[in-house]
């Protein structure tokens, strides 16, 4: 081949090389210059959580922690992003509690700006070292190199670089680009409101509520509803150990939503934790709670099955103060008859045996009867307390009463009709 | 002289000025160490374990010590009869020795195990028994057990990390009084 040939293909080996180089260059540039803001607030709470260290783990970040604090700095950030703070405030608030440790991304200051420095000068090293090579090369310094090894790259090789660098290339731009899930339209949804995916999980069927829910929670992580009945659904559907910390991060995130109280209580109760079921009720006693959530713990008579379970376990007094909430809360709130707590609390105090405690109970019990003339409770247990009570006696005529109006409703609780049967005061 | 050897000249050369640079530049504050001391506390609120609310903002004209805790950690069983006898000896009885409020705040915990804990062991104190995450995150806590001593103006004292001694409570307390107030721990 004669020099201009050589010198020709030599100069379009060189274009080529130009634009393999310039590809994979912009490629990179162009991978790490993208826009890559998070879409959603959940998308933003785990890239936060990933730049920070949990505080007692050996080389986790927050997002990949679930130790307890982890969780609970999780939770801080969630509802700190829902509330419209900037990243720059939640790292400050981060840096400012738990110290510059944990923050994964150095600062400038000290020696620590060396990380920021040190890449940047390792690279000018490198072309230098590169540039000083190729110049001794060029000008002779190496003159055991074959004048073949210096003709230009065989075309397999400029099909493999090219390969290799177009994959790359494709690669980078595919992460830059971001995903798309299966099902989702090429231009995107309009996001539906939050209020109208609620709606729906309450009437979807569990496994489809509760994929609503996640999506809820991806949209707003701070949403407490979302969280507490999705937490309330999983219990239903015996994912314990997650309904536990969907609720517990619900209570975490908003101390005075009603409805996880009584999630939770109803939880702790059924896992035999009574004293923190009975702390949750007292504690929405003093929330300005809907209706509906009085009416749902009068059905699940919750607040009686929790105090009578401390009373049997010998937290008489903690039993009582809980019925005492409820009755408290109940008159400032002017919601629901008091027979189902009177009659409880006189139920309680007789099974003591005490007999002024059992006299104090039948007062009890005469004031949930009055209170509701058809309470199942209070006409069987002041039947039982009544006929059995030193004053029994003097009590003959409200036994026959009670038996006779517990006689006539329809549907009366069985335990309460096997209670009264075992005692000979109804037939069975 | 060869260029490859002035380049690696130069370039250890301006390593060596920036290690220089970097090292003598004001480095960030280490928080970790310094964290809350001299600062307003942060809240404590929240129901007790008797169903009380309790407000760290209500005991202003009191010294607090605000105790992070769990009943399944080691030191924090270790630490609670100097807490007894240190709260004890505090409860405001005695007119010659300043009255000092105790309050606990359990973190990851449960009520029932808390109740239990303070049966066993004694303990007449508030404590915070359940949804103190965001307490702990405030604070600043990493890992329990750690004591935060608080002004009666609602400033924080001085932070202990680790199980607590009765004889070191009095000692930093002797030394908190005398900081901020300018009189000795007596009355």
């Amino acid at each position: 081949m004669n020099s201009a040939g050589r010198g020709g293909a030599a100069g379009r080996g060189a274009v080529i090389w130009l634009l393999v180089f310039t590809v994979a260059l912009g490629s990179l540039v162009v991978s790490e210059v993208a826009d890559r803001t998070p879409r959603t607030n959940a998308d933003r709470v785990q890239a936060l959580a990933g730049d920070f260290a949990c505080p007692v783990c050996q080389g986790q970040s927050l997002g990949e922690s679930d130790v307890p604090i982890a969780r609970t700095i999780r939770s801080t950030i969630r509802t700190m992003v829902d509330q419209g703070r900037t990243d720059a405030e939640v790292r400050t608030m981060l840096v400012e509690r738990f110290g510059e440790d944990i923050d994964y991304t150095p600062t400038g200051r000290g020696l620590t700006g060396m990380v920021w420095v040190l890449p940047v000068l390792a690279a000018a090293a490198a072309a230098a070292g590169l540039g000083l090579a190729i110049t001794r090369w060029r000008s002779g310094a190496h003159p055991e190199v074959d004048d073949q090894r210096t003709e230009r790259p065989s075309t397999a090789k400029v099909v493999v670089g090219v390969t290799v660098v177009a994959v790359l290339a494709g690669v980078l731009v595919a992460r830059a680009a971001g995903d798309r899930s299966a099902g989702d339209a090429i231009t995107g949804d309009i996001r539906l409101s939050t209020r109208t995916l609620l709606a729906e999980a309450g009437m979807a069927a569990p496994e489809e509520a509760d994929e609503i829910y996640t999506q809820v929670l991806e949209l707003q992580p701070s949403n407490v509803e979302a969280l507490a009945y999705r937490g309330w659904l999983r219990w239903r559907t015996d994912d314990r150990a997650a309904a536990l910390i969907d609720l517990d991060d619900a209570v975490a995130m908003d101390d005075a939503y009603a409805d996880v109280r009584v999630f939770r209580a109803s939880v702790r109760h059924a896992e035999g934790d009574h004293a923190g079921a009975a702390v949750d009720l007292a504690v929405l006693d003093g929330l300005d709670a809907p209706p509906i959530v009085g009416d749902l713990l009068a059905a699940s008579r919750l607040r009686q099955r929790v105090a009578g379970e401390l009373a049997a376990d010998g937290e008489l007094l903690a039993a009582l103060e809980l019925l005492d909430s409820g009755l408290e809360a109940k008159k400032r709130t002017g919601g629901g008859s008091d027979a189902a707590l009177l009659a409880e609390r006189g139920w309680l105090l007789a099974a003591t045996r005490v007999p002024e405690l059992v006299e104090r109970g039948l007062e009890n019990l005469d004031e949930a009867v009055a209170a509701g003339p058809a309470d199942p409770h209070a006409l069987a247990y002041r039947a039982v307390v009544a006929s059995t009570a030193a004053s029994a006696a003097e009590r003959v005529a409200d036994v026959a009463a009670d038996l006779e109006a517990f006689a006539t409703l329809t549907d009366p609780p069985a335990d309460l009709v096997a209670t009264l049967v075992s005692m000979g005061l109804l037939d069975g | 002289m060869n260029p490859v050897r002035s380049v690696a000249l130069a370039v250890g050369l301006v390593l060596a000025v920036l290690v220089v640079v970097f090292a003598t530049r004001e480095a960030g504050q280490d928080r970790m160490t310094t964290h809350l001391v001299g600062a307003v506390a942060p809240p404590v609120a929240g129901s007790t374990l008797d169903g009380d609310h309790w407000d760290l903002d209500d005991q202003r004209g009191r010294w607090v010590l605000v105790n992070f805790f769990s009943t399944t950690c080691v030191p924090c069983v270790e630490e609670h009869p100097e807490l007894v006898a240190f709260a004890g000896e505090h409860d405001g009885s005695d007119p010659a020795v300043l009255e000092v409020r105790v309050v606990s705040v359990a973190f990851d915990d449960r009520p029932a195990a808390i109740s239990r804990f303070f049966a066993d062991h004694g303990g007449g104190w508030p404590v915070l028994p359940a949804d103190t995450g965001r307490i702990v995150v405030d604070w600043g806590v990493v890992a329990v057990p750690e004591s935060y001593l608080v002004t009666p103006s609602g400033y924080v004292a001085a932070k202990v990390v680790g199980g607590v001694v009765r004889e070191d409570l009095d000692d930093i307390l002797s030394r908190a009084v005398a900081a901020f107030t300018g009189k000795g721990a007596g009355q």
